[in-house]
């Protein structure tokens, strides 16, 4: 029997335990990253939307806490300086002491006013204390004191100046004898940018001012000057507070809320940065969970894998050596019983020429009654008679046994089944079971492997014949069949359930319950040779009339 | 007087002729039988010291016959002789009380002394 154990795993590509491994290795990953990742990132959504919530809440109470102040700041600023402007003369303004006095003063009140100057409507420069020397500039051609001589007062952006130095004035009109006269101050940027600035101290937000073209009007940092352009460009004019979710130019995103101030000449920026992935940072259990999982999850799934590919392995093997070691058994047992078969064949007709030899002689040593002439050649003629029968039987055995390999040739099937049945039709005549042959006459022959074809009928009749145990009929048939030809093997037996019809085919099943050695491969294994030979096997039962088993075989066998 | 009386059960009669023919000048008395139905309407008629009975047999095969036979005639030893050269179907035959299991070709005298050791063993039972 041609049989062979599922193959052990072979190396290279195609190797299925390969194969099998990746696909349960990628199903374990699935199984393992796909929860966790998804637990990971819900988690981390929803606390950043907790936060960003949080963040937008306090970033919007924090502009409107410093929008007030900063607008107190500068009234207050100008507030005082009207209040000098209008409490004293011309005469004494036009006094530096007097200008000193008043500053002192305001520094005791941590005003933000840095220097006061007292301007003719010439644009010189009357009176001026503070840190600069301003004394001899004239500032009739500057734009501010066009607009102060127009419209009483003035608050300046941040500007250079005559001072070569970024700094913001304001300055109101006097109007006494007939003249009109300018108080100007000069405010405190730095004071101003650290009363903007605290703002943001406790939440770590950049708070500033821009002007209206986005130029910085006070200092969030060392990472920018003053009058500098933001890289938030010009605010368009809006009401209340705005809060907007933009891209941070280093990357990430940030909150952004304005609020305009001083007449919508300010605009008061407030910058919060949102938290990123850092948001898992704040959760150390769960960042240690991602991490632990996303780090072990890879090496268990392959170490499961490889450890149940293993056992699936041995298995496998396992099954595949009993397997092979059955079918090895069934292949003792097939032979056996033919060698009884061929036994029988050859002993009986040994026994009767030892019969016939043996009256011969006796003749020959018994001088008393001597045998007739016509007597010793009729015995001579049955000795050879039998000769001829036993020759026919090895002559028989000799065209069976020589074919073992699955060679192909040209095969007569008709005749193929003769030949496997002549074996067994002394068993099926002792057993009183009629043989019906139904053979198309010429046949076409095939190409196929004569000894595995043989070998299936030969297991079919054997287990036709046992199955009718006793008297009953063996229909043959052989046709030809969609190019190829049909062997029908019928027996009129009890038949086989239907329960066990569907099984029939499976390794190890047998119904079989007789002593003798049957290991249940018998069906597996002629289906097996006659799919290896292109063929078809089928088998149709009725439970009471018997069974028919439907070969067929191609007219060219492709052997794998 | 027959020295024994010996029943030869074969489907063969191509075997049983030239038996019959030597166990004759033998003394032997032979009764011969083509098949078990035969073996036992002979017996019906006249009693034989043993049977010689084929396995491989259309019908009636020797192994039915013996079971009728060690029912019928308990007394009458059977010897199996077949050409079937099968170890479970002598195992089989011994079980069901053949007194002996013998392989075809045999020499007759071997035969024959196993008959008479049968006879003998059946006569002082």
């Amino acid at each position: 029997m041609n049989l062979q154990a599922e193959p052990a795993a072979r190396a290279g590509e195609n190797n299925p335990y390969l194969r099998l491994r990746r696909e349960m290795v990628v199903v374990l990953l699935c199984f393992g990253l796909i929860p966790l990742v998804a637990t990971g990132a819900a988690g981390f959504i929803a606390s950043r939307e907790g936060l960003e919530t949080r963040t937008r809440n306090v970033l919007e109470a924090m502009i409107k806490n410093r929008k007030v102040t900063v607008d107190l700041f500068l009234e207050e600023s100008l507030r005082q300086l009207v209040l000098v402007a209008a409490s004293l003369p011309i005469a004494e303004l036009s006094k530096p002491s007097t200008l000193v006095t008043i500053r002192d003063q305001a520094r005791r009140e941590r005003s933000a006013i840095v220097d006061l100057g007292l301007i003719s409507d010439k644009g010189e420069h009357v009176a001026y204390v503070g840190p600069y020397k301003l004394q001899s500039v004239n500032y009739a051609g500057e734009a501010w004191f066009q607009q102060v001589m127009l419209r009483g007062r003035y608050e300046s952006d941040v500007f250079l100046g005559f001072r070569r130095f970024p700094h913001m004035v304001m300055a109101v009109k006097k109007h006494e004898a007939g003249r009109d006269w300018i108080v100007r101050a000069t405010l405190d940027t730095d004071l101003l940018s650290a009363l903007v600035r605290e703002g943001g101290l406790e939440s770590g937000a950049d708070v500033f001012i821009l002007n209206r073209v986005g130029e910085y009007q006070t200092q969030y940092s060392d990472a920018h000057r003053l009058m500098e352009r933001a890289e938030l460009g010009p605010v368009p004019l809006h009401s209340g507070v705005r809060v907007v979710e933009r891209a941070r130019p280093g990357g990430g995103r940030e909150l952004c809320a304005t609020t305009w101030l001083k007449a919508d000449s300010w605009v008061l920026v407030a910058r919060q940065e949102l938290p990123g992935f850092s948001v898992l940072a704040a959760h150390p259990l769960v960042m240690g969970v991602l991490v632990v999982g996303l780090l072990l999850i890879p090496p268990l799934s392959y170490l499961i894998a490889r450890h149940r590919l293993r056992q699936i392995h041995e298995l496998e093997a396992e099954r595949g050596a009993l397997y092979e070691s059955v079918a090895q058994s069934q292949k003792m047992a097939a032979i056996g019983r033919l060698a009884a078969g061929i036994a029988h064949e050859i002993n009986n007709p040994l026994a009767v020429i030892q019969a016939q030899v043996g009256v011969l002689a006796d003749a020959l040593a018994d001088e008393g009654e001597p045998i007739e002439r016509g007597d010793f050649t009729t015995r001579v003629k049955k000795i050879q008679a039998q000769v001829e029968r036993g020759r026919k039987v090895t002559h028989r055995l000799l065209g069976f046994s020589r074919r073992v390999g699955p060679e192909l040739e040209p095969v007569d099937v008709a005749a193929a089944l003769d030949e496997t049945l002549s074996f067994l039709e002394k068993e099926a005549e002792a057993q009183q079971i009629k043989v019906v042959r139904e053979y198309q006459p010429e046949l076409p022959l095939i190409r196929t492997s004569l000894s595995q074809m043989q070998q299936v009928f030969l297991n079919l009749i054997n287990n036709a014949v046992d199955a009718m145990q006793g008297a009953g009929e063996l229909r043959l048939t052989v046709r030809a069949l969609e190019g190829g030809v049909e062997v029908q093997i019928a027996d009129n037996g009890p038949g086989i359930p239907e329960k066990d019809l569907q099984r029939i085919f499976e390794p190890f099943f047998s119904t079989k319950t007789s002593a003798k050695l049957h290991s249940g491969l018998g069906l597996s294994i002629c289906l097996e040779i006659v799919r290896g030979l292109g063929g078809r096997m089928t088998v149709e039962s009725k439970p009471g009339s018997g069974t028919t088993f439907f070969l067929w075989f191609p007219k060219e066998a492709a052997i794998a | 007087m027959a020295e024994l009386r010996l029943l030869l059960v074969d489907d063969e009669v191509e075997f049983l002729e030239p038996m019959e023919a030597r166990l004759k000048r033998r003394k032997v008395a032979c009764g011969v039988a083509q098949s078990g139905t035969d073996a036992l309407a002979l017996l019906e008629k006249q009693s034989f010291d043993c049977a010689v009975v084929d396995v491989k047999m259309p019908g009636m095969d020797g192994l039915d016959l013996l079971r009728r036979l060690r029912q019928q005639y308990p007394a009458l030893p059977v010897i199996l002789l077949t050409g079937h050269a099968s170890v479970e179907l002598g195992v089989q035959g011994m079980e069901l009380g053949a007194f002996e299991y013998l392989m075809k070709p045999i020499d007759l005298d071997e035969l024959l002394d196993t008959v008479r050791r049968a006879a003998e063993a059946a006569k002082r039972a």
